[in-house]
């Protein structure tokens, strides 16, 4: 962790001190992509965005460069992160996962474009001024995140009857941290149940966030959105599988890394639909003009190998809403 | 002598020549180039234009009815996609509300929302109005609300006509949401109710292709965009900088009563678009495609057309060329020819093989060329025979073409000399002027009678003159009767000169002499330089006689005298010594003699 943030100090410094030279000296444009989370999960969702690039005819590497700034879910960094990316006169700046890192490049430039992807309502914090017509020189994919919190925890309900205490595993660091506990909470009295709510915003949070759902004997987990969780989740289902809890995220990617399900629209679709705004707007299209994108597609995940491993039966209501069933 | 020179050789008047040569105004070469163009280019240009014109009267016409076609197509596919889930709401409305069955329907709604990517919360209501069921992709699933919808627009409209549309909404202000109405075959089973999120037609717009750059969009029945290949403009909603084109263009179509419609796209291409309805939703689907690819065929033929005109003409314009030349080059090989013809070249020969009428006239003006070098070859024949004898006689011998009548032969002729008296002494003190000016008169005297009788002049010099008679051409009357009236004529003729002369102061007298005998005539000279002349004793002695004869004196020998006794009076003279003969010589003198 020293040595990476070592290195990214020196390579910012070492980028600040030749950022004309560099710009005047390149061919192509390049793309400051400012991610909240980590990057080893993120593999999945850049090829997403890099599929959506190559849709618009742009591919890394060959006719653009790419500029990656990772806070690691130090949204606290992400400031630092944006200004060093307007410091590199990048020619555009793709704000990856949540609001935060969209809000951070607002605030570092008003001129360069910023394409977000997947924030649950971009005009809260006033991103833009409406969808259709977004008005500054932001515009990108919002996805519903935090307002699918409650359809899961109604569909880990549905999957887990039995459970009476559920415990929601969310991330203290958000700003809407507190709305998003609360919704949740209200949602789980609507259903008579119990709700535990588990703050986590590193690993070792995380591994100490199960040890307390096992002490408050909770028998079902919702992961709440969040970007951080979405790049921990091959530690987030390995201690749900570890605890034998029934559990329910976001994406698909966590049903595909042995999740028990997950339900909400393709994240891998939302970095798409960004790679092709990207592209639109590197040759010439002005974000002002183009309508944020809503998804529309949701995929209901089920990993029925889990739900062996763990001795869980899953209902026929859930089956049959399943659109791809991990057999 | 050389006054007389060749007419053949005469060259034609060089004014006239010279403007004949000149330039003409008015080529016919251009003539007929301009013609020959001219025929062929203008039937190209209006065969060109008319196939142009009618060819893109045609192309619009047929574009209409495949805009028309492909919107027609298009309306199927987004009357499709609505069909589509309209058959699959109908899953939900098929079994009654009965007491205990909430679950078999809450299956049921779950199996459309499963295969419906599109509606995002579906519910059933039962046969009395009462709201049992809801499902939904983003709020929570409500079962048993029990509130009363049977007052509910979309739940009345169903129950009416099974199915119903409601208007176009926009969800969040962008997206595009309609609500779905679908009534089972009877009442008991109730109706269900979906909210569709229309921008997931454009999996279907999206895939629907005019032509190559063309598309189709979908507009509700207040001119809003409802699905459109580039989902902005669907996105950007109630816009009204943007839907008011699209309400623009609905109120076009609409006016255009169902045939295309000239506008632009967002893209500002001008575009020609058609329009076919939806009618259950009341939507209106257009297809629309740019007008630079809609002509393109056209315009390639507009293309193919105007370079087969540029072709065409340039291939008239060698046509012309050749052909015109082909006419206008024998007239001119004609001209030249005719021109060297007429400055004396009768053997230039005008070669022209077209087979037609100007083939003709050249074989014409080449015939005209060689009468006239035979005429000129006649008349420079005639012009020898002249200088010794008389045209007439020339004339005869020419026509007879007997110049061998002007060989050596031996012929009964009579001769005929005559001098002036006293003409030596005259020429030794007269001025030459006045010597030319009497031998002037003197000859034009003579001549003019030696023409008359036909008489052959042998030669002449200084005052004396030979004149033949009887040869070449023999005399039709008795030539030595005629030899003495000649005679006669000439002693009268210069005797009234004479009258002239003494006047003047000169003493000149005039004699003659004539005999008639056996001669040797013919040519005798050398080329280039000829004359007909008599040699023998008659020659000489008729010189003699002219010698011995006093003025006004014309004297003849007896053979002559023998001869013309009975029609002249004759004196004989007696006999006379006459130098060159052994014996004297019987003299006559012609008394008088009658003026002929």
């Amino acid at each position: 962790m020293i040595h990476r943030r070592e290195a990214l100090a020196f390579l910012g410094g070492a980028a600040a001190m030749w950022p004309l030279a560099a710009r005047a000296q390149r061919a192509v444009p390049v793309i400051g992509f400012l991610s909240s989370a980590a990057r080893e999960a993120f593999e999945r969702f850049l090829a997403g965005y890099r599929g959506g690039l190559a849709e618009a005819g742009f591919a890394e590497g060959r006719n653009v460069g790419v500029e990656f700034r990772w806070a690691d879910g130090h949204y606290d960094r992400l400031p630092a992160l944006a200004a060093e990316l307007v410091r590199l006169k990048v020619d555009l700046i793709l704000a990856s996962g949540g609001a935060p890192p969209a809000l951070a490049a607002k605030a570092a430039t008003s001129t360069i474009p910023i394409v977000f992807t997947a924030i649950a309502d971009p005009r809260e914090g006033g991103l833009v001024a409406s969808l259709n017509r977004p008005g500054g020189n932001l515009t990108g994919i919002t996805i519903l995140a935090v307002e699918l919190d409650s359809k899961r925890l109604e569909l880990l309900c549905a999957l887990a009857p039995a459970a009476r205490v559920v415990a929601a595993l969310a991330n203290p660091n958000r700003s809407d941290f507190e709305k998003q506990t609360r919704d949740v909470q209200s949602t789980a009295v609507a259903l008579g149940r119990e709700l535990v709510i588990l703050r986590a915003g590193n690993e070792r949070e995380i591994d100490a966030a199960f040890a307390k759902l096992s002490e408050r004997g909770a028998g079902a987990l919702v992961v709440l959105a969040d970007p951080y969780f979405t790049s921990r989740r091959e530690q987030i289902v390995a201690r749900a599988a570890h605890h034998g809890v029934p559990a329910i995220y976001q994406w698909r990617e966590f049903a595909l890394a042995g999740g028990l399900m997950s339900y909400g629209p393709s994240i891998v679709d939302a970095y798409r639909q960004a790679g092709i705004y990207t592209g639109r707007i590197l040759k010439g299209e002005k974000p002002a003009d183009l309508p944020v994108l809503q998804s529309a597609k949701f995929e209901m995940v089920v990993n029925l190998k889990t739900a062996k491993a763990i001795g869980l039966a899953i209902p026929e209501s859930i089956l049959v809403r399943a659109d791809e069933v991990i057999e | 002598m050389s006054a007389r020179k060749e007419i053949g050789s005469t060259p034609g008047a060089p004014g006239t020549l010279a403007a004949a040569s000149a330039r003409p105004r008015r080529p016919l070469f251009r003539k007929y180039f301009i013609a020959l163009f001219v025929a062929v280019v203008v039937p190209l240009l209006a065969n060109g234009a008319s196939e142009a014109w009618f060819g893109y009267r045609d192309h619009r016409a047929l574009l209409d009815v495949r805009l028309r076609v492909e919107a027609a197509a298009a309306a199927g596919k987004i009357q499709g996609f609505l069909d589509g889930i309209k058959d699959q709401m109908q899953w939900a409305v098929q079994l009654p509300w009965t007491d205990g069955g909430i679950e078999r329907h809450r299956f049921d709604a779950l199996r459309v929302l499963r295969q419906v990517p599109a509606i995002v919360d579906l519910t059933l209501i039962d046969g009395a109005g009462i709201e049992r069921l809801q499902i939904s992709r983003v709020g929570r699933d409500v079962i048993g609300s029990g509130v009363d919808r049977s007052n509910d627009p979309a739940v009345a409209g169903a129950r009416k006509s099974r199915i119903w549309y409601g208007p176009v909404t926009l969800n969040r202000g962008s997206e595009p949401y309609m609500t779905m109405a679908v009534a089972g075959n009877r009442a008991a089973v109730g109706v269900a109710l979906a909210q569709i999120n229309l921008k997931l037609i454009w999996d279907v717009i999206s895939a629907i292709r005019v032509g190559e750059t063309g598309a189709a969009f979908v507009v509700d029945r207040t001119g809003r965009l409802v699905a459109h290949p580039n989902i902005s403009l669907v996105l950007q909603g109630a816009d009204d900088a943007a839907s008011a084109r699209f309400k623009a263009l609905q109120a076009a179509a609409l006016a255009a009563g169902g045939t295309a419609v000239t506008t632009s796209d967002a893209e500002n291409r001008t575009v020609l678009a058609a329009a076919a309805p939806i009618a259950g939703a009341d939507w209106m689907v257009f297809a629309e495609q740019p007008v630079s690819e809609a002509y393109g065929p056209i315009r390639a033929a507009f293309w193919r057309t105007g370079i087969l005109v540029l072709a065409g003409a340039a291939f008239a314009a060698i046509l012309a060329f050749v052909l015109a030349r082909r006419m206008a080059g024998p007239i001119r090989l004609l001209e030249r020819g005719v021109e060297r013809i007429g400055a004396g070249q009768f053997d230039h020969r005008i070669h022209i093989s077209t087979g037609d009428e100007l083939e003709r006239l050249a074989a014409r003006v080449n015939q005209m060329a060689g009468e006239l070098a035979l005429s000129q070859e006649r008349s420079e024949r005639i012009g020898r025979l002249k200088r010794f004898l008389s045209p007439q006689v020339a004339e005869l011998v020419e026509r007879a073409g007997k110049e061998d009548l002007l060989g050596g032969q031996r012929a009964e002729v009579v001769v005929i000399f005559c001098d002036l008296r006293g003409f030596t002494a005259f020429s030794g003190k007269a001025e030459p002027e006045e010597i030319m000016r009497v031998l002037g008169e003197y000859y034009e005297a003579l001549g003019a009678i030696i023409m008359r009788y036909e008489a052959t002049l042998t030669h002449f010099s200084g005052d004396g003159l030979m004149v033949l008679l009887n040869a070449p051409v023999p005399c039709a009357d008795n030539p030595a009767i005629r030899a003495v009236r000649m005679a006669g004529d000439m002693q009268a003729a210069v005797q009234a000169l004479i009258v002239g002369w003494r006047a003047r102061g000169h003493a000149l007298g005039f004699g003659v002499g004539l005999a008639k005998g056996a001669a040797t005539v013919g040519r005798i000279g050398y080329e280039g330089r000829q004359d007909y002349t008599a040699i023998g004793r008659v020659a000489n002695l008729a010189s003699r006689l002219c010698s011995s004869a006093d003025d006004k004196q014309i004297l003849i020998d007896a053979s002559a005298a023998a001869e013309v006794s009975e029609t002249v009076p004759l004196t004989a003279v007696g006999t006379r010594e006459l130098k060159g003969f052994a014996e004297s010589v019987s003299v006559y003198a012609v008394a008088k003699i009658a003026p002929t």
